[in-house]
Protein backbone atom coordinates (compact mmCIF):
# COMPACT_ATOMS: atom_id res chain seq x y z
CA UNK A 1 0.00 0.00 0.00
CA UNK A 2 2.90 2.12 0.49
CA UNK A 3 4.57 1.63 -2.21
CA UNK A 4 1.49 2.45 -4.25
CA UNK A 5 1.07 6.28 -3.05
CA UNK A 6 4.98 6.38 -3.37
CA UNK A 7 4.96 5.50 -7.26
CA UNK A 8 1.75 7.56 -7.73
CA UNK A 9 3.25 10.66 -5.76
CA UNK A 10 6.70 9.92 -8.11
CA UNK A 11 4.78 9.04 -11.05
CA UNK A 12 3.10 12.70 -10.16
CA UNK A 13 6.11 14.16 -9.98
CA UNK A 14 7.77 12.88 -13.10
CA UNK A 15 4.89 13.65 -15.31
CA UNK A 16 3.84 16.96 -13.98
CA UNK A 17 6.73 18.47 -12.86
CA UNK A 18 4.65 21.32 -10.98
CA UNK A 19 1.51 22.19 -12.73
CA UNK A 20 0.49 25.79 -12.21
CA UNK A 21 -0.59 28.72 -13.53
CA UNK A 22 -2.17 29.90 -11.19
CA UNK A 23 -5.58 31.64 -12.01
CA UNK A 24 -7.46 32.15 -9.01
CA UNK A 25 -6.85 31.90 -5.40
CA UNK A 26 -9.43 31.55 -2.73
CA UNK A 27 -7.94 32.28 0.44
CA UNK A 28 -8.28 32.27 4.52
CA UNK A 29 -7.29 34.75 6.90
CA UNK A 30 -6.83 33.41 11.20
CA UNK A 31 -6.43 35.70 13.67
CA UNK A 32 -9.08 38.89 12.85
CA UNK A 33 -12.17 40.02 13.25
CA UNK A 34 -12.10 43.96 12.34
CA UNK A 35 -12.54 45.26 8.98
CA UNK A 36 -9.40 47.36 9.42
CA UNK A 37 -7.00 44.33 10.11
CA UNK A 38 -9.17 42.63 6.63
CA UNK A 39 -8.09 46.05 4.58
CA UNK A 40 -4.16 45.85 5.87
CA UNK A 41 -4.20 42.09 4.24
CA UNK A 42 -6.08 43.31 0.92
CA UNK A 43 -3.48 46.37 0.61
CA UNK A 44 -0.78 43.75 0.66
CA UNK A 45 -1.96 41.20 -1.47
CA UNK A 46 -2.81 44.04 -3.78
CA UNK A 47 0.88 44.82 -3.84
CA UNK A 48 1.41 41.74 -5.95
CA UNK A 49 1.66 43.01 -9.63
CA UNK A 50 -0.03 39.95 -11.07
CA UNK A 51 -2.88 40.31 -9.41
CA UNK A 52 -5.85 41.57 -11.43
CA UNK A 53 -8.60 41.86 -8.79
CA UNK A 54 -9.93 40.96 -5.41
CA UNK A 55 -13.15 40.24 -3.91
CA UNK A 56 -12.91 40.48 -0.19
CA UNK A 57 -16.10 38.79 2.64
CA UNK A 58 -14.72 40.77 5.55
CA UNK A 59 -17.17 39.06 7.82
CA UNK A 60 -15.24 35.70 6.94
CA UNK A 61 -12.39 37.08 6.08
CA UNK A 62 -11.70 35.09 2.69
CA UNK A 63 -10.01 37.10 -0.30
CA UNK A 64 -10.84 35.78 -3.54
CA UNK A 65 -8.64 36.64 -6.00
CA UNK A 66 -8.16 36.59 -9.76
CA UNK A 67 -4.42 36.45 -11.28
CA UNK A 68 -3.12 38.05 -14.36
CA UNK A 69 -2.58 35.72 -16.92
CA UNK A 70 1.00 33.90 -17.72
CA UNK A 71 2.23 34.77 -14.00
CA UNK A 72 4.46 32.32 -12.48
CA UNK A 73 3.81 32.61 -8.95
CA UNK A 74 3.28 30.14 -6.46
CA UNK A 75 1.41 30.03 -3.36
CA UNK A 76 4.46 31.36 -1.02
CA UNK A 77 3.99 34.78 -2.12
CA UNK A 78 0.00 35.06 -0.92
CA UNK A 79 1.07 33.49 2.42
CA UNK A 80 4.16 35.95 3.00
CA UNK A 81 2.09 39.30 2.03
CA UNK A 82 -1.03 38.15 4.85
CA UNK A 83 2.04 37.19 7.83
CA UNK A 84 3.32 40.71 6.72
CA UNK A 85 -0.07 42.29 7.82
CA UNK A 86 0.10 40.21 10.77
CA UNK A 87 -2.49 37.30 11.01
CA UNK A 88 -2.25 34.07 8.82
CA UNK A 89 -3.06 31.87 6.46
CA UNK A 90 -6.21 29.48 7.09
CA UNK A 91 -7.21 28.17 4.21
CA UNK A 92 -5.65 27.96 1.09
CA UNK A 93 -7.88 26.73 -2.41
CA UNK A 94 -6.09 27.65 -5.94
CA UNK A 95 -7.25 26.97 -9.56
CA UNK A 96 -4.48 26.56 -11.75
CA UNK A 97 -3.81 25.10 -15.56
CA UNK A 98 -2.40 22.18 -15.79
CA UNK A 99 -1.10 22.57 -19.02
CA UNK A 100 1.25 25.58 -18.16
CA UNK A 101 4.24 23.99 -16.76
CA UNK A 102 6.92 25.84 -13.86
CA UNK A 103 9.95 25.09 -11.67
CA UNK A 104 7.43 24.56 -9.18
CA UNK A 105 7.03 21.18 -7.16
CA UNK A 106 3.36 20.09 -6.49
CA UNK A 107 2.47 17.39 -5.15
CA UNK A 108 -0.57 15.39 -4.94
CA UNK A 109 -1.18 13.76 -1.64
CA UNK A 110 -4.41 11.66 -2.25
CA UNK A 111 -4.82 8.78 -5.12
CA UNK A 112 -7.14 10.38 -7.91
CA UNK A 113 -7.21 10.99 -11.80
CA UNK A 114 -6.00 14.23 -13.69
CA UNK A 115 -8.93 14.76 -16.10
CA UNK A 116 -9.34 18.52 -16.81
CA UNK A 117 -6.88 20.72 -17.53
CA UNK A 118 -8.00 23.28 -14.95
CA UNK A 119 -7.70 21.85 -11.32
CA UNK A 120 -9.51 23.02 -8.09
CA UNK A 121 -6.94 21.85 -4.90
CA UNK A 122 -6.07 22.86 -1.55
CA UNK A 123 -2.59 23.70 -0.29
CA UNK A 124 -1.94 21.71 2.89
CA UNK A 125 1.16 22.97 3.72
CA UNK A 126 2.58 24.25 6.80
CA UNK A 127 1.26 27.95 7.08
CA UNK A 128 -1.36 27.20 4.51
CA UNK A 129 -3.55 26.01 7.37
CA UNK A 130 -4.72 26.39 10.58
CA UNK A 131 -2.18 24.93 13.06
CA UNK A 132 -4.33 22.72 14.61
CA UNK A 133 -4.88 21.52 11.51
CA UNK A 134 -1.61 21.08 10.25
CA UNK A 135 -1.00 18.59 13.00
CA UNK A 136 -3.72 16.33 12.12
CA UNK A 137 -2.62 16.94 8.91
CA UNK A 138 1.11 15.82 9.79
CA UNK A 139 -0.15 12.68 11.65
CA UNK A 140 -2.43 11.67 8.00
CA UNK A 141 0.41 11.82 5.49
CA UNK A 142 3.31 10.96 7.94
CA UNK A 143 4.10 8.57 5.16
CA UNK A 144 4.84 11.22 2.40
CA UNK A 145 8.15 12.46 3.46
CA UNK A 146 7.97 15.91 1.58
CA UNK A 147 4.89 16.41 3.96
CA UNK A 148 6.91 16.53 7.05
CA UNK A 149 9.99 17.83 6.03
CA UNK A 150 8.14 21.27 5.47
CA UNK A 151 10.29 21.99 2.17
CA UNK A 152 8.80 25.59 1.52
CA UNK A 153 9.03 24.78 -2.33
CA UNK A 154 7.32 21.69 -2.51
CA UNK A 155 3.39 22.39 -2.28
CA UNK A 156 1.41 19.29 -1.23
CA UNK A 157 -2.03 19.27 -2.94
CA UNK A 158 -5.67 17.62 -2.50
CA UNK A 159 -7.63 17.59 -5.24
CA UNK A 160 -11.38 19.44 -5.18
CA UNK A 161 -13.83 17.62 -7.31
CA UNK A 162 -15.43 19.98 -10.07
CA UNK B 1 -18.11 51.34 40.61
CA UNK B 2 -21.32 49.17 40.37
CA UNK B 3 -22.07 50.43 37.24
CA UNK B 4 -18.52 49.91 35.81
CA UNK B 5 -19.09 46.58 36.70
CA UNK B 6 -21.94 45.60 35.19
CA UNK B 7 -20.96 47.28 31.94
CA UNK B 8 -18.01 45.03 32.47
CA UNK B 9 -20.32 42.28 32.90
CA UNK B 10 -22.84 43.06 30.15
CA UNK B 11 -19.35 43.39 27.41
CA UNK B 12 -18.56 40.28 28.38
CA UNK B 13 -21.77 38.41 28.56
CA UNK B 14 -23.11 39.86 25.60
CA UNK B 15 -19.51 40.50 23.32
CA UNK B 16 -20.71 39.07 19.53
CA UNK B 17 -17.87 41.44 17.98
CA UNK B 18 -15.12 43.23 19.32
CA UNK B 19 -12.05 44.74 18.42
CA UNK B 20 -8.50 45.46 19.92
CA UNK B 21 -7.76 48.85 19.43
CA UNK B 22 -7.59 50.44 22.69
CA UNK B 23 -7.66 53.71 23.41
CA UNK B 24 -4.59 54.00 26.31
CA UNK B 25 -2.98 50.57 25.89
CA UNK B 26 -1.64 49.05 23.09
CA UNK B 27 -2.65 45.26 22.27
CA UNK B 28 -0.02 42.63 21.44
CA UNK B 29 -0.49 42.78 17.92
CA UNK B 30 1.29 45.21 15.34
CA UNK B 31 0.85 47.29 12.46
CA UNK B 32 0.87 45.63 9.06
CA UNK B 33 4.41 45.71 7.73
CA UNK B 34 5.49 49.00 6.27
CA UNK B 35 2.84 50.65 7.15
CA UNK B 36 2.06 54.23 9.16
CA UNK B 37 -0.34 55.28 11.89
CA UNK B 38 -0.46 58.73 12.67
CA UNK B 39 -2.08 59.38 15.81
CA UNK B 40 -3.00 62.73 16.89
CA UNK B 41 -4.06 62.49 20.60
CA UNK B 42 -5.39 65.42 22.86
CA UNK B 43 -6.48 65.34 26.15
CA UNK B 44 -8.35 67.94 28.46
CA UNK B 45 -7.76 66.85 32.55
CA UNK B 46 -9.29 68.85 35.68
CA UNK B 47 -6.52 69.82 37.87
CA UNK B 48 -6.65 70.10 41.69
CA UNK B 49 -6.28 73.72 41.23
CA UNK B 50 -9.44 73.47 38.94
CA UNK B 51 -7.17 74.68 36.32
CA UNK B 52 -7.55 72.86 33.00
CA UNK B 53 -4.69 70.88 31.43
CA UNK B 54 -4.56 70.61 27.35
CA UNK B 55 -2.07 67.75 26.27
CA UNK B 56 -1.48 67.52 22.70
CA UNK B 57 0.56 64.32 21.96
CA UNK B 58 1.39 63.54 18.54
CA UNK B 59 2.32 60.24 17.51
CA UNK B 60 3.81 58.46 14.27
CA UNK B 61 4.10 54.45 14.49
CA UNK B 62 5.73 52.10 11.50
CA UNK B 63 5.45 48.71 11.36
CA UNK B 64 9.23 47.31 10.50
CA UNK B 65 8.27 43.63 9.86
CA UNK B 66 5.31 41.35 10.48
CA UNK B 67 6.78 41.19 14.20
CA UNK B 68 8.31 44.62 14.69
CA UNK B 69 6.76 48.07 15.10
CA UNK B 70 8.15 51.29 16.73
CA UNK B 71 6.87 54.64 17.35
CA UNK B 72 7.80 58.30 18.72
CA UNK B 73 5.59 60.58 20.21
CA UNK B 74 5.18 64.15 21.38
CA UNK B 75 4.34 65.50 24.12
CA UNK B 76 2.73 69.27 24.44
CA UNK B 77 0.94 71.01 27.05
CA UNK B 78 -0.34 74.23 28.24
CA UNK B 79 0.35 74.03 31.66
CA UNK B 80 3.03 77.24 31.29
CA UNK B 81 0.00 78.58 29.84
CA UNK B 82 1.39 78.34 26.37
CA UNK B 83 1.40 75.12 24.31
CA UNK B 84 4.87 73.85 24.83
CA UNK B 85 7.15 71.13 23.88
CA UNK B 86 7.99 69.10 27.44
CA UNK B 87 9.22 65.83 26.28
CA UNK B 88 9.38 63.01 23.79
CA UNK B 89 9.54 59.52 23.71
CA UNK B 90 10.56 56.59 21.58
CA UNK B 91 8.69 53.18 21.70
CA UNK B 92 9.75 49.60 20.22
CA UNK B 93 7.28 46.35 20.43
CA UNK B 94 8.05 43.08 19.67
CA UNK B 95 5.58 40.30 19.04
CA UNK B 96 6.75 37.22 20.61
CA UNK B 97 3.93 34.80 20.40
CA UNK B 98 1.31 34.22 18.09
CA UNK B 99 -1.23 31.58 18.31
CA UNK B 100 -4.20 31.85 15.94
CA UNK B 101 -6.95 30.50 14.69
CA UNK B 102 -9.80 31.03 12.11
CA UNK B 103 -11.92 33.18 14.26
CA UNK B 104 -9.57 33.51 17.62
CA UNK B 105 -5.96 34.53 18.54
CA UNK B 106 -3.71 34.66 21.72
CA UNK B 107 -0.75 36.68 21.24
CA UNK B 108 1.95 38.21 23.26
CA UNK B 109 4.41 41.24 22.61
CA UNK B 110 6.97 42.50 24.39
CA UNK B 111 7.76 46.52 24.50
CA UNK B 112 10.41 48.93 25.79
CA UNK B 113 9.90 52.91 25.46
CA UNK B 114 11.92 55.28 26.49
CA UNK B 115 11.34 58.75 27.53
CA UNK B 116 13.05 62.61 28.08
CA UNK B 117 10.83 65.21 29.52
CA UNK B 118 11.54 68.62 30.61
CA UNK B 119 8.62 69.61 32.29
CA UNK B 120 8.25 70.20 36.17
CA UNK B 121 7.48 66.73 38.15
CA UNK B 122 4.43 67.83 40.16
CA UNK B 123 3.29 64.42 41.19
CA UNK B 124 3.56 61.20 42.35
CA UNK B 125 2.30 59.39 39.73
CA UNK B 126 4.73 57.92 37.47
CA UNK B 127 4.22 58.18 34.00
CA UNK B 128 6.92 58.86 30.92
CA UNK B 129 4.07 58.92 28.11
CA UNK B 130 3.70 62.57 28.76
CA UNK B 131 5.07 63.60 32.25
CA UNK B 132 8.76 61.93 33.37
CA UNK B 133 11.34 61.04 32.21
CA UNK B 134 12.35 57.45 32.16
CA UNK B 135 12.06 54.06 30.32
CA UNK B 136 9.36 51.27 30.79
CA UNK B 137 9.70 47.65 29.28
CA UNK B 138 6.81 45.40 30.09
CA UNK B 139 4.48 42.68 28.54
CA UNK B 140 1.04 42.35 27.02
CA UNK B 141 -1.55 39.36 26.08
CA UNK B 142 -3.93 39.80 23.91
CA UNK B 143 -6.81 36.86 23.85
CA UNK B 144 -9.39 37.85 20.89
CA UNK B 145 -11.99 34.77 21.27
CA UNK B 146 -15.32 34.39 18.89
CA UNK B 147 -14.72 38.09 18.40
CA UNK B 148 -14.39 39.30 21.94
CA UNK B 149 -11.08 40.74 22.69
CA UNK B 150 -9.62 41.15 25.97
CA UNK B 151 -6.19 42.63 26.63
CA UNK B 152 -3.96 42.71 29.80
CA UNK B 153 -0.31 44.18 30.59
CA UNK B 154 2.56 44.09 33.16
CA UNK B 155 5.09 46.56 33.31
CA UNK B 156 7.86 48.20 34.75
CA UNK B 157 8.85 51.90 34.72
CA UNK B 158 12.09 53.63 35.67
CA UNK B 159 11.67 57.60 36.19
CA UNK B 160 14.67 59.67 36.13
CA UNK B 161 15.52 63.39 36.61
CA UNK B 162 13.15 65.63 34.12
CA UNK B 163 16.76 67.56 32.77
CA UNK B 164 17.64 69.73 33.26
CA UNK B 165 15.77 71.83 35.50
CA UNK B 166 13.84 68.68 37.41
CA UNK B 167 15.09 66.54 39.95
CA UNK B 168 13.34 63.91 40.88
CA UNK B 169 12.58 64.07 44.58
CA UNK B 170 14.52 61.43 46.98
CA UNK B 171 11.07 60.80 49.01
CA UNK B 172 8.89 59.66 45.95
CA UNK B 173 9.56 56.18 45.02
CA UNK B 174 10.73 56.55 41.23
CA UNK B 175 10.02 52.60 40.32
CA UNK B 176 6.95 51.50 39.70
CA UNK B 177 4.94 48.54 38.55
CA UNK B 178 1.65 49.45 36.39
CA UNK B 179 -0.99 46.61 34.79
CA UNK B 180 -3.75 46.85 33.05
CA UNK B 181 -6.83 45.42 31.41
CA UNK B 182 -8.78 46.14 28.75
CA UNK B 183 -11.87 45.02 26.82
CA UNK B 184 -13.33 45.72 23.76
CA UNK B 185 -16.86 45.28 21.88
CA UNK B 186 -17.86 46.14 17.95
CA UNK B 187 -21.14 47.29 18.32
CA UNK B 188 -22.03 48.40 14.81
CA UNK B 189 -22.26 47.04 12.24
CA UNK B 190 -23.79 43.34 12.85
CA UNK B 191 -22.49 42.33 10.12
CA UNK B 192 -19.57 43.67 7.68
CA UNK B 193 -20.80 44.19 3.98
CA UNK B 194 -18.01 46.54 2.98
CA UNK B 195 -14.27 48.25 4.22
CA UNK B 196 -16.70 51.92 3.78
CA UNK B 197 -18.96 50.85 6.91
CA UNK B 198 -18.37 53.12 9.52
CA UNK B 199 -17.58 50.97 12.95
CA UNK B 200 -18.34 51.82 16.34
CA UNK B 201 -16.65 50.28 18.86
CA UNK B 202 -17.30 50.62 23.26
CA UNK B 203 -14.19 49.84 25.37
CA UNK B 204 -13.37 49.89 28.92
CA UNK B 205 -9.90 49.83 30.54
CA UNK B 206 -8.38 49.31 33.81
CA UNK B 207 -4.77 51.00 33.98
CA UNK B 208 -3.51 50.76 37.37
CA UNK B 209 0.51 51.59 39.26
CA UNK B 210 1.98 50.42 42.33
CA UNK B 211 5.20 52.49 43.28
CA UNK B 212 7.21 49.92 44.88
CA UNK B 213 9.18 52.56 47.26
CA UNK B 214 6.18 53.54 49.10
CA UNK B 215 3.16 50.98 48.16
CA UNK B 216 1.13 53.84 47.10
CA UNK B 217 -1.27 53.01 44.38
CA UNK B 218 -3.77 54.48 41.89
CA UNK B 219 -6.47 52.92 39.47
CA UNK B 220 -8.68 54.34 36.58
CA UNK B 221 -11.08 53.30 34.76
CA UNK B 222 -11.41 54.54 30.75
CA UNK B 223 -14.33 54.07 29.09
CA UNK B 224 -14.44 55.00 25.63
CA UNK B 225 -16.37 54.87 21.96
CA UNK B 226 -14.65 54.57 19.18
CA UNK B 227 -15.33 55.31 15.47
CA UNK B 228 -13.63 53.89 12.30
CA UNK B 229 -14.30 54.88 8.92
CA UNK B 230 -13.39 53.83 5.87
CA UNK B 231 -11.48 50.95 7.94
CA UNK B 232 -8.59 53.68 7.81
CA UNK B 233 -9.17 56.29 10.21
CA UNK B 234 -10.39 56.26 13.99
CA UNK B 235 -11.58 58.67 16.20
CA UNK B 236 -11.91 58.08 20.16
CA UNK B 237 -13.87 59.68 22.38
CA UNK B 238 -13.24 58.82 26.18
CA UNK B 239 -13.49 59.44 29.34
CA UNK B 240 -10.96 58.66 32.48
CA UNK B 241 -11.82 58.19 36.13
CA UNK B 242 -9.82 57.67 39.20
CA UNK B 243 -11.24 54.98 40.92
CA UNK B 244 -8.91 54.40 44.18
CA UNK B 245 -6.20 56.59 44.80
CA UNK B 246 -3.57 56.52 47.53
CA UNK B 247 -0.77 58.90 45.56
CA UNK B 248 -0.40 62.50 44.81
CA UNK B 249 -1.88 62.89 41.46
CA UNK B 250 -2.05 66.52 39.61
CA UNK B 251 -4.84 65.53 37.70
CA UNK B 252 -6.56 62.41 37.46
CA UNK B 253 -9.83 62.50 35.38
CA UNK B 254 -10.09 64.00 32.28
CA UNK B 255 -11.52 63.55 28.48
CA UNK B 256 -9.34 61.93 25.38
CA UNK B 257 -10.15 62.88 22.02
CA UNK B 258 -7.97 60.97 19.42
CA UNK B 259 -7.59 60.97 15.94
CA UNK B 260 -6.00 58.27 13.97
CA UNK B 261 -5.10 57.31 10.44
CA UNK B 262 -3.20 54.72 8.78
CA UNK B 263 -1.22 54.86 5.56
CA UNK B 264 -1.13 51.51 4.11
CA UNK B 265 2.17 50.13 2.04
CA UNK B 266 4.40 53.43 1.79
CA UNK B 267 6.68 51.66 -0.89
CA UNK B 268 6.49 48.89 -3.25
CA UNK B 269 7.67 45.77 -1.69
Amino acid sequence: MKKNYILIILLFILSKNGLSQLAKIELQATGLTCSMCSLSIQKQLQTIKEVDSIYTNIETSTYFIILKKNNKLTPNIFKEKVEKAGFFVGNFIATANLDAMDKNSYILVDDCKLNNTEIKFHVIDKGFVTAQEFKKLSKQYKRIQTYTSNNENDFHIKLIEP
Amino acid sequence: MKSCLTLLIILLTQSIFSQELFVITDPASNLPTNSMSVNVMNSIFIENTADINYHLMPEISYGIDKNLMVRSSFFLSNRNNHLYLEGVNIMGKYRILSIDDLHSHFRMAAYGRYSMNRADIHQEQIEIVGHNSGFETGLIATKLNNKLAISSSLSFEYATDNKPNYIFPKEMGNKAMNYTVSFGRLIYPRNYNNFNQTNINLMVEFVGQTINKTNKTYADIVSAVQFIFNSQMRIDLAYRKEIVSSMLRSAPNGVYMNLYYTFFNLSKN
